[in-house]
């Protein structure tokens, strides 16, 4: 399959249904009814949303959520509690003993308790459900019916966000009989405890239907059925105006015309970054200052101008985005300062000759390998390093072929992306872990210590601490380079107050989809 | 009429897909299992399961031992197993299969008779107006790729005039059935259809019009002319079924590609088939579905090519002495 004319599809199209919304002022959004609410997805199927079968992606997560809860919530400002009401730390044993509702039932009428709670945690180091890592609980306990104490294997100061707000607890008198959940999706492994069931879900279509759950507990939700449909993304501007759907999310450039079509445009605060990886096992790029100099010879601002559209945020080099509460204000920003990168070079006994620099007669030359995706990106850099007198051999390749060679050090710089930038759990994750996708930098013992420590530290200001300290010092050593940060909208009709949950659903899922927009 | 010999070239043919499907995974960069499996695999499996896989595929074991469980496999209807979709691989494709057959079958009947229909008509009144008229027209209707007017009939008919649904094959949840339904998924299919029989018309409408006037000249017309025939047993008797040989061959090279045929017109209309399948299975590195699919195009190139060479000698018996 050729993938340029594969990539040509939504490029042609995105500026041809711009221009046409342009052009042709088309009818304003019919009236919106509560008895049904549409969200369109491009991709629609994220598989039958029970806690096994969902694929391992955050809008299949999402399609979930509506039907099973987990113990506490995410709302705009924080945790807020679900199934349970309220809980406490048991710092001597490391427990948290959670007091959950009594007026819970499951969608089969079936009573919710603690039992519910502690069959889950253990069901999970059986069958490990793909979110959590079933080792931070050690055990479980019921006290009495509605009560129970969870006992980590050791302090986990991300327990809220990585297992008490993202485990959804599963009903004992289904699950106990399933020997192999991940090929089961029977309408039994859709009985939750939240808002919604499900009452159609159609693979090949890629669309859900929900309906209200009538005796939820807290109150039976105002909207009767919620559709999930396929739309491709180019469309979904034209569906929202027609009025043929309720919310979806929409590129950046259709923005003020959604607005002016009186459809309500939410961001999301950015949960995405792109950045340069640099080899820094290898010579020259295993030097500090050398990376360095690469940081202060790319313009982050003026990237995001000429490749992003303006539709992102530059990189800050702690990876933690300025729009995070965990973001240090004090991170080294390397301002762009190419004489600054020169001087450094010089300092590393780089001689420039005709434009570049040159050591013991020997061209300063590397290699810029990224996938298709990058292009823009690759080729801003190399034009920016190559100012500077860094010539770039700049290519682009198949991301198996990238993801290899990254994978096993054959490369100078590469460019790539990733998500799940809310708790600052994933700093670890992204420097130290042994994954091509990690910058796999641990030469560092100050900051391996800091990663360590703050995902152990409970104290949640001694934890911001230590977590400010680890964008300095990563952003002093600089093993990768934060680029940008892209902006995600999403466009409603404004019969649902649709919202950004704190630091995402869950793990940190940025969709505006939570549950709770359709209770109360 | 169907010689062994040709039925031995569709064998090593057939065999030599297999080989290529077998090796193509083994042959990316880096761990065979994650070729085989995609990028799930990474996210989805256990180190028991890797060893259960290693053992299913027996990649602990020397290359043909691996090739024979992996024909045995094939046998038994196993395509694989989709960590993407969580399923095997070919319950997921047939699930998409009738919509493209619907879709690519009703665009392939339409534009080859309509094709034939029109390059009869237009040969038999070569050098006039209409005859001018048709052939510019298509001619420049060919230059356009589908997924293009695919684009131009939504945006016109979907987005401006609202006459035609945006996406999809039918109105999820719209509680419609019976004729209503029927309507429903025909008011569907009708621009995704209408982009793809505009953009293949003219092959078969330019193939039809040039033989139809290399025919005219046969003595034969002439003889057919003077025993005084109508104009119509002339015109589609006569020299209208002596035409239609390339276009055939045409079509059938066509059906071969009718699994993945309709890609970008599926794409634009984000309609649920297997072209939509295959892209959707390229983003997510889905490799088990991809060689799937390929096995599946392989395959139905194979059939069309076989059907193609069972036909001719009905169309023209003179195929048979060819050899």
């Amino acid at each position: 399959m050729n993938k340029k004319v594969l990539n040509l599809v939504p490029k042609l199209l995105i500026p041809a249904v711009i221009v046409s919304l342009l052009i042709f002022p088309s009818c304003p959004a019919g009236t919106p009814e509560i008895s049904s609410y549409t969200i369109a997805d491009s991709t629609g199927d994220w598989g039958y949303p029970s806690p096994y079968a969902h694929y391992s992606r955050g809008p299949g997560y999402t399609r979930m959520s509506f039907i099973f809860e987990t113990l506490v919530w995410k709302d705009t400002s924080g945790f807020i509690p679900q199934l349970a009401k309220e809980w406490e730390y048991d710092e001597e044993e490391n427990a948290y003993i959670f007091r959950l509702r009594n007026n819970v039932t499951w969608h089969d009428g079936t009573k919710f308790t603690a039992d519910d709670v502690v069959f889950t945690f253990g069901y999970t180091q059986q069958h490990l459900f793909q979110w959590v890592d079933s080792s931070i609980v050690k055990s479980a306990e019921a006290i009495d019916e509605y009560t129970v104490k969870l006992y980590l294997s050791k302090p986990y100061a991300p327990f809220f966000q990585d297992v008490a707000g993202t485990q959804p607890i599963m009903p004992r008198h289904i699950w106990e009989s399933i020997e192999e959940p991940e090929k089961f999706a029977a309408p039994e492994t859709v009985i939750g405890t939240g808002p919604y069931t499900l009452a159609d879900y159609s693979k090949e279509h890629g669309t859900y239907l929900y309906r209200a759950y009538a005796d939820y507990y807290l109150g039976k939700p105002f909207v009767d059925e919620i559709k999930f449909v396929k739309i491709s993304a180019e469309m979904i501007p034209a569906a929202l105006k027609e009025g043929s759907v309720s919310a979806g999310d929409i590129p950046p450039e259709v923005v003020s015309e959604m607005e002016k079509a009186g459809l309500a445009v939410i961001t999301a605060p950015v949960a995405w970054n792109a950045k340069m990886m640099i080899n820094h096992q290898k010579e020259p790029l295993s030097s500090k200052q050398f990376r360095q100099a690469l940081a202060y010879a790319i313009d982050r601002e003026s990237l995001v101008q000429i490749t992003q559209r303006g539709y992102a945020l530059a990189g800050s080099p702690g990876m933690m985005p300025p729009t995070s509460d965990w973001y240090n204000p004090d991170t080294p920003q390397y301002e762009y300062d190419p004489a600054k990168a020169k001087q450094l070079l010089e300092g590393l006994e780089y001689k420039l000759e005709d434009g570049y620099f040159t050591k013991d007669d020997r061209l300063l030359e590397m290699e810029l390998l990224t996938t298709s995706d990058f292009k823009e990106v690759g080729q801003f850099v190399k034009q920016q390093l190559e100012e500077v007198g860094i010539k770039i051999d700049f290519r682009t390749m198949e991301a198996k072929t990238v993801d290899a060679k990254v994978g096993a050090w054959d490369f100078d710089l590469s460019i790539y992306g990733h998500g799940a930038l809310y708790d600052p759990a994933f700093l670890k994750k992204w420097i130290t872990d042994e994954d091509f996708k990690s910058a796999r930098y641990t030469s560092n013992e100050t900051l391996n210590q800091l990663l360590e420590a703050q995902l152990t530290e409970m104290d949640i200001e001694k934890r911001k601490g230590l977590v400010f300290q680890i964008q300095e010092v990563y952003a002093e050593d600089l093993p990768a380079l934060t680029l940008y940060y892209p902006k995600w909208y999403w466009a409603h009709d404004g019969t649902v107050n649709l919202f950004y949950t704190m630091d995402g659903m869950a793990f940190g899922v940025p969709i505006p989809m939570n549950r709770l927009s359709f209770v109360k | 009429m169907f010689s062994k010999r040709n039925l031995v070239a569709y064998a090593i043919a057939f065999l030599f897909i297999l080989v290529l499907n077998f090796a193509l995974p083994r042959m990316m960069p880096g761990d065979p299992l994650m070729a085989i499996y995609g990028d799930e695999a990474l996210i989805a499996m256990t180190p028991e399961l890797k060893a259960q896989l290693v053992e299913r595929f027996a990649l602990d074991k020397p290359l043909w031992q691996q090739f024979g469980a992996y024909f045995l496999a094939l046998f038994q209807g196993k395509l694989g197993y989709s960590y993407y979709y969580n399923a095997p691989v070919l319950s997921v494709i047939l699930g998409r299969l009738p919509w493209t057959l619907l879709l690519v079958g009703t665009s392939l009947v339409l534009s080859t008779m309509l094709g034939i229909i029109l390059g009869i008509e237009s040969g038999w009144r070569r050098g006039s107006r209409t005859d001018r008229a048709m052939l510019a027209g298509l001619m420049s209707l060919n230059g356009f790729p589908d997924f293009f007017l695919g684009m131009l009939l939504l945006i016109a008919f979907g987005v401006t005039l609202g006459i035609f649904p945006l996406a999809g094959a039918l109105t999820p949840y719209s509680g419609l059935s019976g004729l209503a339904l029927v309507m429903d998924i025909l008011r569907h299919l009708f621009l995704p259809v209408a982009a793809l029989t505009l953009a293949h018309l003219a092959n078969g409408y330019l193939l039809t019009r040039n033989t139809m006037i290399t025919v005219l000249k046969e003595p034969y017309m002439l003889t057919a002319k003077a025993k005084g025939l109508s104009q119509r047993v002339l015109k589609y008797r006569h020299a209208g079924r002596n035409s239609m040989l390339p276009v055939v061959t045409q079509t059938g090279i066509w059906m071969g590609r009718v699994v993945t045929g309709a890609l970008f017109v599926e794409l634009v209309f984000a309609y649920p088939g297997v072209g939509y399948l295959t892209y959707e299975a390229l983003l997510a590195r889905d490799y088990p579905i991809i060689q799937g699919v390929f096995l599946m195009v392989a395959i139905s190139v194979l059939v069309a090519n076989f059907l193609i060479d069972l036909s001719y000698p009905k169309l023209d018996p003179r195929v048979s002495y060819a050899y």
